[in-house]
């Protein structure tokens, strides 16, 4: 039998390596700390989630969307620390860099 | 813009209600994303057994990048408990309020902060200085910059 491709199409899916994966049970928990949105989403100011709306890494490996985490910091409040643990925020280079695809 | 807070609040609404508060935290009415109350007790043993508050909580666009306004009720209903960081017109030190505020908190946070600072308590008094404070305090408790220290508070004069 000779089959002949007419027509493809490709279909892709992406999701940002926040490193959680492993436990997929409580998958419910992958969302911002700061607006609650998921990570696959984008944050509240943004319209399309990917490249335009990135996730940010601290060296701490606390994970937000990039927007969220530097409108907080840019706040005389956050004296520059993490929202989770305090710690002075300093943003991990490793993970900035597309890993994963 | 204003709707990032309002997107963040209902949320933290629908949390609300899909899991619940707390044990001893009720909601008593969330009709807009300007103020919501609460009531809250302790539970167990504690010197406000059997005594039920009413928590305000008063946000603003600047939610949750800045602390929600938290103060104790008062009125024909309810008072403020009688406790060394709360005055007697329901303002709160907390710092959690104020310096130690991180968006990441949430409103049924400050519930249970506010709940364990009760359930600890081990004297009922009230703040010194509290009938100065409450002569001069403005209407919104983020307005009074609170300085924090472990027993005791101390208003410092509002600002702006």
């Amino acid at each position: 039998m000779k089959v002949t491709i007419k027509q493809w199409n490709a279909v892709a899916q992406w999701q940002w390596d926040t490193g959680k994966q492993d436990d997929a049970t409580d998958g419910e928990e992958d969302v911002c700390g700061i607006c609650r949105n998921p990570f696959e989403g984008c944050c509240p100011t943004c319209k399309v989630p990917g490249d335009d709306c990135p996730l940010i890494w601290g060296e701490c490996t606390h994970v937000f969307h990039m927007h969220c985490l530097l409108k907080w910091i840019s706040t005389a409040a956050s004296k520059s620390q993490c929202p989770m643990d305090r710690r002075q925020w300093v943003t991990a280079e490793r993970k900035v860099a597309p890993s994963g695809r | 813009m204003s709707s990032v807070y309002m997107r963040r609040l209902g949320k933290e609404l629908m949390d609300i209600q899909c899991d619940g508060l707390p044990e001893g935290v009720r909601l008593l009415s969330a009709d807009n994303m300007q103020s919501w109350f609460f009531t809250i007790q302790v539970l167990g043993q504690s010197l406000y057994e059997g005594e039920v508050f009413a928590l305000e909580f008063r946000f603003d666009n600047s939610y949750p990048f800045s602390a929600p306004a938290v103060l104790f009720v008062k009125d024909r209903t309810y008072a403020p408990p009688i406790h060394p960081h709360v005055y007697s017109n329901g303002h709160i030190c907390a710092s959690i309020l104020g310096d130690d505020w991180s968006p990441s908190l949430s409103v049924t946070a400050v519930c249970i902060t506010l709940q364990s600072m009760l359930a600890s308590c081990k004297e009922k008094k009230l703040p010194p200085g509290n009938d100065t404070y409450v002569r001069t305090a403005p209407d919104n408790p983020k307005k009074t910059r609170f300085v924090y220290e472990d027993d005791t508070c101390d208003p410092l004069l509002c600002v702006s």
